[in-house]
């Protein structure tokens, strides 16, 4: 990859109303980088993945994206979006849901390996509306990833699943960053933090430290992440 | 624009549909029910015409006709005196009456059965019967008294008018067109509004695929639908309730087709200005009920006051019901400008509408 980042995100601002969402978020993502995005609900977690892939309009900054200035819609097929409910169509099948986002993204192949993937190949033709919350969670990531983007956004992708899978789902992100493929992972739960290479905790639209694990920990004098995250927090609110 | 990807989007539309059973109900039962309803109620009344008779036949089969028509269960009939018929008719008090002129018998005697039949004329669905009734009794008549070959000519004049045809006929035509295109329309409104509140609208929005795709692949998905629809009505009111036609079943089925489009389009439309389904329904009273009243369906649009009349000018439904109805009534074809007037309106309607809705559909969400 030519570019130095996979995600340039500079000053971006958005407000609803009198609401301040992002308050001049700067963001930068090395390709192959596995990136936690951290934060209480009501951060910004959500509206910043929006931004970074086009959905909402920023009032001021810039994004671009694997060297592309967004918004870009050609730029999309080289994106994954699982979106933090998951939208998924209830009276289609597993399969057809995910042959269904392949088409759009341009792929003609890969079903079947995803679907291995998340471990739904058995239940490939159960209808979404039937399955449980963990397998469509995992339909979810499948449809996100069918076209093997070089950039995923996984807003809250763990969210449901169980331990078990979890574990797995962490194995295949690894994987798949170490193939070259950029992985945001937004989050509140502190413990996933761990498995990132690098961190942003995010509150109030606001990034409030930047990171690795240890870093964070070490800024925070902490050893424990939660506890870091909370000091961090604290000093933010006081600022 | 890529064509794979407006399939792709068709494709899912068709895979939704076949597991969505009331969706396919609404699409393919309704109408049926709602056409069959409409022929109950128009053509299956119970009561039946009121019919006067009055015999000046010198001989004996005006009286023969006469009693035969008394029993007859088509008609309720009753003798008058010829020259009380049209008071009758004009008070309402009867419907259709009938004369055996005085040569009714000698001019049987030469093989021609000429009854004077005296119809009101504004009454749908009295015709039939009492020409069914009249040649009831001609069979039951001629049964008695074989032989002759006998031709049946009435003489009919209308006091008002002078249809044949009758209510069916007339609304039939309208609400064919009227059925496909409000289930379209609904069906539409509710499944885009669906993509948007699933948050898949969300998901598109964040691929590749272009506004214009979606609305496409949409208006392909529910044309196809439609189209099947409207075969489906078409041939239950043709062959089924009998619905007059005149025209070319093509050309109707083409008309119908349009405003197929241009229902999708204002689904997709109105869908943009909705949250919830619950709002949406909403829509639905506001875009059926003016359309009902003021495109021409009930009331010619020419009757209405004048201010009412410039509304239904711009209701593509009454462009559309004048169209089914030149063609199915009168027998129009597209070298008549005014079939040519409703086509092209409809037509660019369809248009607006499909500029409309891929220019309401943001890609941003906020
Ligand atoms: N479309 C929107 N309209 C109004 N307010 C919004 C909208 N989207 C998000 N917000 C508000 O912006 C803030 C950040 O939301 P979000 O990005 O969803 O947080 P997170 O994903 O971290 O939980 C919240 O207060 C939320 O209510
Ligand atoms: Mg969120």
């Amino acid at each position: 990859m030519a570019e130095a980042f996979a995600v340039d995100v500079q000053g971006l601002k958005k407000s609803f109303g009198g609401l301040r969402a992002l308050d001049g978020v700067d963001l930068r993502i090395r390709p192959g980088e596995i990136y936690g995005l951290l934060g209480p609900n009501g951060a910004g977690k959500t509206t910043l993945i929006r931004a970074i892939v086009g959905l909402v309009a920023p009032d001021a900054g810039t994004v671009m994206l694997l060297g592309r200035r967004m918004p870009d819609v050609d730029n999309l097929r080289n994106v994954g979006y699982m979106t933090q409910a998951a939208a998924l169509y209830p009276g289609l099948s597993i399969a057809e849901n995910v042959e269904f986002f392949a088409a759009i993204n341009g792929a003609d192949k890969g079903v079947d390996e995803v679907l291995k993937l998340v471990q739904l190949d058995q239940r490939r033709s159960s209808v979404v509306a039937t399955i449980s919350g963990g397998m469509r969670q995992r339909c979810s990531l499948a449809c996100a990833l069918v076209h093997k983007p070089k950039l995923l956004l996984l807003d809250e992708p763990t969210v449901g699943v169980d331990p078990q899978l979890r574990v797995q789902f962490w194995e295949e992100f690894r994987k798949m960053a170490a193939a070259g493929t950029t992985i945001v992972v937004s989050s509140h739960v502190m413990d996933e933090a761990e498995r990132c290479q690098r961190l942003g905790l995010i509150q109030f639209g606001r990034m409030l430290a930047e990171g690795t694990p240890n870093e964070v920990r070490a800024r925070a004098g902490t050893d424990n992440l939660e506890e870091a995250f909370l000091r961090l927090a604290g000093d933010g609110v006081v600022a | 624009m890529s064509g794979r990807r407006v399939a792709a989007i068709t494709r899912r539309l068709m895979q939704q549909f076949r597991r969505d059973r009331r969706t396919l109900a609404l699409l393919f039962v309704a109408p049926i029910v709602i056409l069959a309803l409409l022929g109950y109620m128009i053509r299956g009344s119970s009561s039946v015409p009121a019919v006067g008779i009055a015999n000046q036949d010198q001989g004996p089969l005006g009286g023969m006709f006469a009693s035969a028509l008394e029993h007859s269960n088509l008609i309720s009939a009753n003798t008058i005196q010829a020259s009380d018929g049209d008071a009758k008719l004009k008070d309402g008090s009867l419907a259709a009456y009938i004369v055996f002129p005085s040569d009714f018998s000698q001019r049987a005697q030469a093989g021609t059965i000429a009854p004077e039949v005296h119809l009101e004329g504004s009454l749908p669905g009295t015709s039939v019967p009492v020409l069914q009734a009249l040649q009831q009794a001609l069979a039951s008549v001629a049964s008695s008294r074989p032989g002759a070959g006998l031709r049946f000519v009435p003489q009919v004049d209308y006091l008002y008018g002078g249809r044949t045809l009758d209510t069916l006929d007339y609304f039939g035509a309208a609400f064919i067109g009227l059925i496909v295109f409000f289930l379209v329309f609904v069906i539409t409104i509710v499944a885009f509004l669906n993509e948007r509140s699933l948050g898949t609208l969300e998901r598109l929005m964040a691929s590749p695929l272009r506004r214009g795709e979606i609305v496409l692949g949409y208006m392909l998905g529910f044309t196809i639908l439609a189209l099947v629809q409207s075969a489906e009505v078409l041939t239950f009111a043709l062959a089924v309730l009998k619905v007059h036609n005149e025209g070319n079943v093509l050309l109707i089925f083409g008309l119908e087709a349009l405003m197929a489009l241009a229902a999708v389009n204002l689904g997709i439309f109105l869908s943009m200005f909705a949250r919830t389904e619950f709002q949406a329904v909403q829509f639905i009273p506001l875009v059926v009920v003016p359309q009902f009243l003021l495109s021409g369906i009930l009331f010619p649009v020419s009757t209405e006051p004048k201010p009412l009349q410039v509304v239904s000018d711009v209701l593509p439904l009454t462009y559309a019901v004048n169209g089914l109805r030149d063609l199915m009534i009168k027998g129009a074809d597209l070298t008549w400008p005014s079939l040519q007037l409703d086509v092209g309106v409809v037509a660019g309607f369809c248009v607006l509408l499909v500029a409309a809705g891929v220019a309401t559909l943001r890609r941003r969400i906020a």
